[in-house]
């Protein structure tokens, strides 16, 4: 038996007044906490944009796209960086996963005036092919034709990479990957001219997956500290055992 | 430089990319800040004392009776989402439909954590399987009519409290909006199987679990609720309802 489930064992047990008493006092800290959420969310749109100079085009189901035909009509484009080398037969299985948890919201969002795309470099037909297992529906759309990946930092350049520096989450470092995730925003004014408004890389794309939040909420918590990495437990939805 | 006054959101600062970065890096410094103290609130969270669950459930769901205890399948923790959906209603809460469309997904990958996810409801267990057909939902679900449970965890008002506009909800006495609220407690079980009650949470405390807010907070445009009245959520339909 692991050490950490005998420690949970003695978990403190109380009586339903005591427990009532310790979780208000927690819920005023859980208050404050949602009430910074929304500060950081405020100041977040506070950001200056910038404007996009350059014409991508990407290869989307119904042929050639642009960046402005992925608004689908909207104002705002939220753009899922998904990680798909050309070589690579799968999608990141991390990706995947944060997959599994936004498949289900580009009718809402849509909504709330924004189009939401997953861009990979890998070419359409493997993004399809690999769609259709996983059972997905959000639209996805390679940027095979464009700089795309590389202009947001999704993609690095095998130069890049040997180089040993590479500009990824706001910051130069190592980089031995070819692809890492991220989240970018886009906005379209009426006279149809396109600003980057957002990006967020690594761990600033956590929150956007509901399982951990959900798992925050669970007395192990992620129970990730004795693994060979955070996220080694993870497999493809169709490839868990058990 | 300013972003055309024709749109939506006027005279937006747009600046060159090396300032764009400048303020970006900034703000990322304040993002890792706020992310270290969920990590130190879910820290805290997990020293809640727990409480033992004494009174036996059984539930109506697509095996039959089911304790809650069988709940957890072979895992130790439950997860449960309070899926509002009165006996006399013939569809789920629109709202709760809504944080269903951000769960389905994830049950396969909690599971894989020690954990499973289960959705209850009041409503008989033949409304909600046919609803859940309906929404192409793929979570398990299970109705509590027969029991006490959603009173026992806050999330069913009984009709005198609805009347008299006064009940113990989100952790406090204060007026029901009707029957149901939205709500998440979670559960575990020890060795010798006993079940222990570790924590819920209730209304906005729900929000965290709801991707779609979560994209929207990073949108420009962000949640854009203001003008949707007393409730910030009326532009929430059904995903089979929209219809545009």
């Amino acid at each position: 038996m692991k050490k950490e489930t005998s420690n949970i064992e003695k978990h403190k047990v109380v009586s339903h007044e005591e427990w009532l008493a310790a979780r208000t006092a927690f819920l005023a800290k859980e208050k404050d906490f949602t009430r910074l959420r929304d500060e950081l969310s405020r100041e977040r749109r506070e950001l200056p944009w910038e404007k996009v100079e350059k014409a991508y085009t990407f290869d989307a189901p119904n042929g050639k796209e642009t960046l402005a035909a992925l608004f689908e009509n909207r104002s705002q484009l939220i753009v899922y960086h998904f990680m798909f080398a050309p070589a690579w037969d799968a999608g990141c299985k991390h990706c995947s996963f944060w997959a599994d948890n936004f498949n289900g919201l580009p009718v809402h969002l849509k909504h709330r005036d924004a189009a939401f795309v997953a861009i990979s470099r890998a070419p359409l037909a493997k993004l399809e092919a690999f769609k259709k297992r996983m059972g997905w529906s959000f639209k996805w759309v390679s940027s095979a034709p464009s700089d795309f990946n590389y202009d947001y930092q999704a993609s690095f350049t095998p130069e890049q990479s040997k180089s040993g520096a590479v500009f990824y989450n706001y910051t130069k470092a190592p980089m031995d990957m070819s692809d890492r995730e991220g989240v970018s925003v886009f906005f379209m004014d009426k006279g149809g001219a396109i600003f980057h408004t957002y990006s967020s890389y690594a761990r600033g794309i956590d929150i956007l997956n509901t399982a951990y939040n959900y798992l925050d909420l669970a007395p192990k918590g992620r129970d990730e500290d004795n693994l060979e990495f955070s996220q080694s437990w993870v497999q493809y939805h169709d490839q868990y055992k058990d | 430089m300013r972003n055309d006054g024709s749109s939506d959101i006027k005279n937006h600062a747009v600046v060159a990319s090396k300032e764009w970065l400048a303020a970006r890096t900034v703000l990322l410094a304040k993002e890792k800040e706020f992310t270290r103290l969920r990590d130190e609130l879910s820290r805290q969270r997990r020293e809640l004392p727990w409480e033992k669950v004494e009174k036996p459930y059984a539930f109506d769901g697509p095996n039959g009776k089911q304790t809650l205890a069988q709940l957890f399948g072979k895992r130790r923790q439950l997860i449960v989402y309070h899926f509002m959906f009165d006996p006399e209603w013939d569809a789920g809460c629109k709202h709760c439909s809504f944080w269903a469309d951000n769960f389905n997904g994830i049950p396969r990958h909690v599971e894989h954590r020690d954990a499973a996810f289960v959705a209850i409801s009041r409503g008989p267990y033949e409304k909600l399987a046919a609803y859940k057909k309906r929404m192409g939902w793929s979570f398990n679900w299970v109705s509590s009519l027969h029991t006490d449970f959603n009173y026992d965890y806050y999330v069913t008002s009984t009709p005198e409290e609805v009347q008299k506009g006064l009940g113990y909800l989100n952790y406090t006495m204060q007026k029901p909006y009707g029957p149901e609220t939205v709500g998440i407690s979670v559960f575990y079980k020890d060795e010798a199987g006993d079940v222990f009650h570790t924590y819920s949470c209730y209304r906005r405390g729900v929000d965290m679990l709801n991707a779609a807010y979560h994209y929207m907070d990073l949108l420009p445009k962000g949640r854009d609720e203001a003008d949707q009245g007393p409730n910030p959520q009326a532009w929430v339909q059904r995903h089979d309802e929209y219809t545009d």
